[in-house]
Order: structure tokens, then C-alpha cells, then sequence
């Protein structure tokens, strides 16, 4: 027993690029050797594809990119994702984006995913881009689009372009689909565009954003969300298309398991140091 | 070697030069941190450029499909075309505008903005920054008194007796449920009430207001963690990729040389700690 209380102690002071050193094989080993975890989608998650799901074929839809490469691990799979559900559903797919490196993250999925179906420019997708301001462009594009957007992320006019017909303000959408790494993203347009005007929504976030979006979910002002790694993972499961999501989500659970492992033995360790301490002082 | 494989090549130096930190401060990391700030702000301030002042703003000021070249403000904007023919292309920006000389506004207050970095006129930026802070609490208010004031108690108004409910479960809606979101909601505000000392019953009460705090907090560090894995798997995806003989293994090849020198450094420094 004293064997490992001086092995757990130890372990505590242990120098902590170690410790990084060991997330750091965790994380690589099941990515070279998978274990194929089972994955099960959540409630929020099953949400999210059950109200593209409900969308008649044919729907106009809102997607809006607010994420850079830096989160690009955790959003671009939902993003890649939701585009092969809204695809492969018939629906129009209209982008817009929060960050400025959300339309090249926008270019990259459609380039992804357009190889896969049979799809034109202007007809069955838009790529308006990006616009600064934050909030403003979410209010923006709920009073007059078309003010903002006088043309797409090419130069062209949206004048010319077929599928814009129609398209003025945000109202004229049947759905909006928010990949959000932070803000300005999902609880801006929750602000500014679903609640006012009642247009269902549902969101991606980063696991960090999570917390601070649930509550929109909760009380029905957002439908479902895809929960970070985890939540793309699912979502891919649902669709029946494995991609990045789904590969990390095996070096995902070893990963905590050994942190929380960690968390553990560093509480042992000091509640032991500091019944020792009490000893040592008489107490 | 094509700009695949050496896009390919930055990328596993910059992913290594950023890791390299978790060893100790280093000059890869350096060069990498100093090359991020830089192509940063610059690559946001082109796009910025770009997608909103030279459309929105000039393309409104200057629109084609009001050229003419006897004008007098026309004549102002070839002047400009002299200068940055990129910018002001000839015959006026073909945006699909129209002329609006209210966008003069925007302009004189994005001019007084920059005036910040000229010290005898720097006061007028404050015009530009009231502005931007007046116009964006006014938009703020209203959208946070509609989406997480009246949403978020219209979220939290439950019927505590519905026979349609199960008694418990946890991830569908159930009595069990809507309960825990009572006493979370109730108990979360009271915490905040402080005008009342928090002792006795009021004090209990208040105390379990801590307990929904601390699972929450608990729910938030968990979430960050996962962030955290999710991304630095994002980066070993790509690390991975880039170890193939398509890439000529160049994570392999830049690790191995990364750590020799700094490997080198270390032995030098043990050698001469004093440098």
C-alpha cells in the first residue's frame, strides 16, 4: 500500500512534458490503430437531422460559416456533413460567412462534397462570402440582403444569379444551419435572425462553445446541436457517411480516459499530501 | 517540388514550431508566432478591404452605372484611379450600386478612426469609436432582452404536473427534468441575490445555487478539454497525412531535424549556462 502512495505522489511531481508527451501518444496510437468505438447519436444531434430531415426537397437553405483552420477539426466535419444531408435531399444551399476564413472553409467543403454530386454553381448552390460587421450582417441579411450582398464571393452580381430569385431578405430562407467557433456565430443569429423572425435554426459549435449554446436548445430557440468532435461524429453516423469526425473519436475517448485518469490520481495525491501535512502539524 | 507538397512542408514546420513550445520557449516557435500575427493582420485587413470598404463603401460613393466624366465628383474619383487603379478601376466600381452620397458618413468617420495614429487630430477618433460603441449596444440590447431575457424564462416556464411526462428520464423531457431546471434557475439566482446575507435556510438554499454553478463550471472544463483533443487531433490527422512518401515524409524529416537542434541548443546551454 505505501508502494503506491509514494508511486502516486511521485507521479504528481513528475515533470508535466511528460505528461504532454503521453496525450500526445494516446491521441496518435488509436489514429494509426482504430478501435472503432461504437458511435450513437445524441438527442441534440438526432434533433439537428430530424429538422433537416423535415425539410421539403427542394428547401432554402441558409448555411453560415463562422470558423477558421484553427477549429477546423472540430466544425468543417459538420459542415462537410450537412451539406451531403442537404444535397442529397435536393435543397439549395446558400453560404454565407461571419469570419473572413469561413469562405475559404466554405470552398473547401463544397469542393469536397460537389465531387460527389452532380451540382451547379448559382443553381443549386451560392457562395456569398464574407461580410464584416458581426451582428450588423446578421441584421443585415434579416432586413435586405440584397443590400448587402450585391454580389457573391466571385464578383458576380446576384442579379445574375438564377437561384437568388426570390431571395431578399432572410425570411425567405426555410432553414438556417450556423457552424460556429465563437462569436460573431450561432447566438448572433439566434439574436438577431431566428427569434425575430421564427425562422427554424439548428447550430454546430466547438465543444467549448457548448455550454453557452445549450440553453437555446433547451428552450427551443435553437434545434438541436451538433456537440464539437463528438457531435460531427454522430451526425456522420446518421447520414452514413464516415469521415473525419468519426476517425478522431476513437483517440478522442482514450484521450480522456487517460486525463480524467490523471485528474484522479493528482486528487489522491493531494488529499494524501495534505493529511500528511495535518499529521505533520499536530492537527 | 510542386506548391502541394511545399504548402505541405510549411505546414508540419508551423504545427512543430508551435508544439515545440510545450518544451520549452524556443526560436521555431518564435518564428512561427511572429509569421501568424503578421499574415493575420494582414490577411484580415485585405479581406476587410476587399469584401466591404471597396464594394460597399467606394462601389456606393462611385457607382459605374452613374459614370460620368464631366462631373466634378467623377473627376474627384479619376483622380483617385490615378493613384490606385485597382481600386477605383476606370468608368467607376461595377458593384451593383447605386449612387448614395450618404455613405459619405462612413467614410468621414473611418478617416477620423485612422486619425488616431496622428497625434494633434487623434481626439477625432472618438467620434468614430461612439459611433460604432452606441450603434452596437443599441443593437445588443434588443437582442439580448428578446433571445436570453424573455426566450430564456419562456424556456424555463414548465408545467411541473403533466401526465403526458414520464416521471424520470434523463435525456427526453420528464418530471424529473423540469424539476432540476426549477431548482437549478431558482436556487442559480438566489446566489446573485446580495442584498440578503447568506446564512440559514436562505444560506442552504443559495449553497445548492453553488452546487448547480460547480456543474456547470465542471460541464464547461469537460467541454474545453474535449476541445482541446479534438484539435490537437485535427493537427496529428494532418501530421499523419503529410508522413507519407506523397509528401516526401516531411513531418517525419522536420521533427527529426527540430529535435537535433534543439537537442543541440540543450547540450550547448548545459555546456555554457551563463549564454
Amino acid at each position: 500500500m505505501n508502494y503506491i502512495i509514494e508511486l502516486i505522489l511521485k507521479l504528481g511531481k513528475v515533470d508535466r512534458r511528460w505528461i504532454f508527451l503521453m496525450i500526445a501518444l494516446v491521441v496518435l496510437i488509436p489514429l494509426l490503430y482504430p478501435i472503432s468505438l461504437p458511435i450513437r447519436a445524441t438527442a441534440t444531434t438526432q434533433q439537428v437531422y430530424d429538422a433537416v430531415e423535415k425539410l421539403p426537397h427542394g428547401s432554402k437553405v441558409l448555411l453560415s460559416c463562422e470558423y477558421s483552420p484553427s477549429t477546423k477539426p472540430e466544425i468543417h466535419p459538420m459542415v462537410v456533413s450537412f451539406l451531403r444531408h442537404c444535397f442529397r435531399n435536393k435543397h439549395k444551399i446558400y453560404i454565407t460567412c461571419l469570419w473572413p476564413d469561413g469562405q475559404f472553409m466554405a470552398e473547401e467543403a463544397l469542393e469536397e462534397v460537389g465531387k460527389e454530386y452532380d451540382l451547379k454553381y448559382g443553381e443549386d448552390y451560392v457562395l456569398l462570402g464574407f461580410r464584416p460587421g458581426n451582428e450588423a450582417v446578421v441584421k443585415g441579411i434579416v432586413s435586405d440582403l440584397r443590400k448587402l450582398y450585391t454580389i457573391d464571393s466571385k464578383g458576380t452580381k446576384v442579379t445574375e444569379i438564377p437561384m437568388m430569385e426570390g431571395i431578399n431578405k432572410f425570411e425567405d430562407f426555410d432553414f438556417l444551419f450556423s457552424g460556429s467557433a465563437g462569436s460573431p456565430g450561432s447566438i448572433d443569429w439566434v439574436q438577431y435572425a431566428a427569434d425575430p423572425t421564427g425562422i427554424p435554426m439548428s447550430t454546430g459549435t466547438t465543444s467549448i462553445q457548448v455550454n453557452e449554446v445549450m440553453p437555446y436548445v433547451q428552450s427551443g430557440q435553437v434545434q438541436g446541436i451538433l456537440a464539437g468532435m463528438p457531435g460531427a461524429a454522430e451526425y456522420e453516423a446518421l447520414i452514413g457517411v464516415k469521415g473525419i469526425g468519426t476517425s478522431g473519436m476513437d483517440a478522442q475517448s482514450v484521450a480522456h480516459l487517460v486525463i480524467v485518469l490523471f485528474i484522479v490520481l493528482g486528487n489522491i495525491g493531494f488529499f494524501i499530501e495534505r493529511s500528511r501535512e495535518k499529521k505533520h502539524r499536530g492537527y | 517540388m510542386n506548391i502541394e507538397i511545399f504548402g505541405a512542408w510549411v505546414a508540419v514546420f508551423l504545427t512543430l514550431a508551435i508544439f515545440s513550445f510545450l518544451y520549452k520557449d524556443n526560436p521555431f516557435y518564435k518564428i512561427a508566432e511572429h509569421l501568424f500575427v503578421g499574415v493575420s493582420a494582414g490577411y484580415w485587413m485585405s479581406m476587410f478591404f476587399w469584401t466591404q470598404i471597396q464594394p460597399n463603401l467606394f462601389g456606393r460613393l462611385w457607382p459605374s452605372s452613374q459614370y460620368s466624366e464631366s462631373g466634378v465628383w467623377y473627376r474627384i474619383y479619376d483622380l483617385l484611379g490615378v493613384v490606385a487603379g485597382n481600386v477605383f478601376p476606370d468608368g467607376g466600381i461595377d458593384k451593383g450600386h447605386d449612387l448614395h452620397f450618404i455613405y459619405l458618413i462612413p467614410l468621414a468617420l473611418g478617416i477620423m478612426m485612422l486619425l488616431s495614429l496622428y497625434k494633434p487630430l487623434n481626439w477625432m477618433a472618438r467620434w468614430g469609436i461612439a459611433y460604432t460603441v452606441g450603434m452596437a449596444a443599441g443593437l445588443r440590447a434588443y437582442g439580448f432582452l428578446s433571445s436570453n431575457v424573455l426566450g430564456q424564462v419562456k424556456g424555463t416556464i414548465m408545467p411541473l404536473v403533466n401526465t403526458e411526462l414520464p416521471l424520470f428520464d434523463l435525456v427526453e423531457p420528464s418530471h424529473f427534468n423540469n424539476l432540476v431546471i426549477l431548482v437549478g434557475t431558482v436556487t442559480g439566482l438566489l446566489y446573485f441575490y446580495f442584498s440578503k446575507e447568506h446564512k440559514g435556510v436562505f444560506g442552504n438554499v443559495t449553497k445548492v445555487g453553488i452546487y448547480f454553478l460547480m456543474i456547470s463550471f465542471g460541464a464547461s472544463f469537460g467541454f474545453a478539454v474535449m476541445g482541446r483533443i479534438s484539435l490537437l487531433i485535427g493537427r496529428f490527422v494532418d501530421l499523419l497525412k503529410f508522413s507519407g512518401e506523397q509528401y516526401h515524409h516531411a513531418s517525419i524529416w522536420v521533427l527529426l531535424l527540430m529535435v537535433i537542434l534543439l537537442g543541440y541548443s540543450a547540450y550547448k546551454e548545459k555546456e555554457n549556462p551563463e549564454v
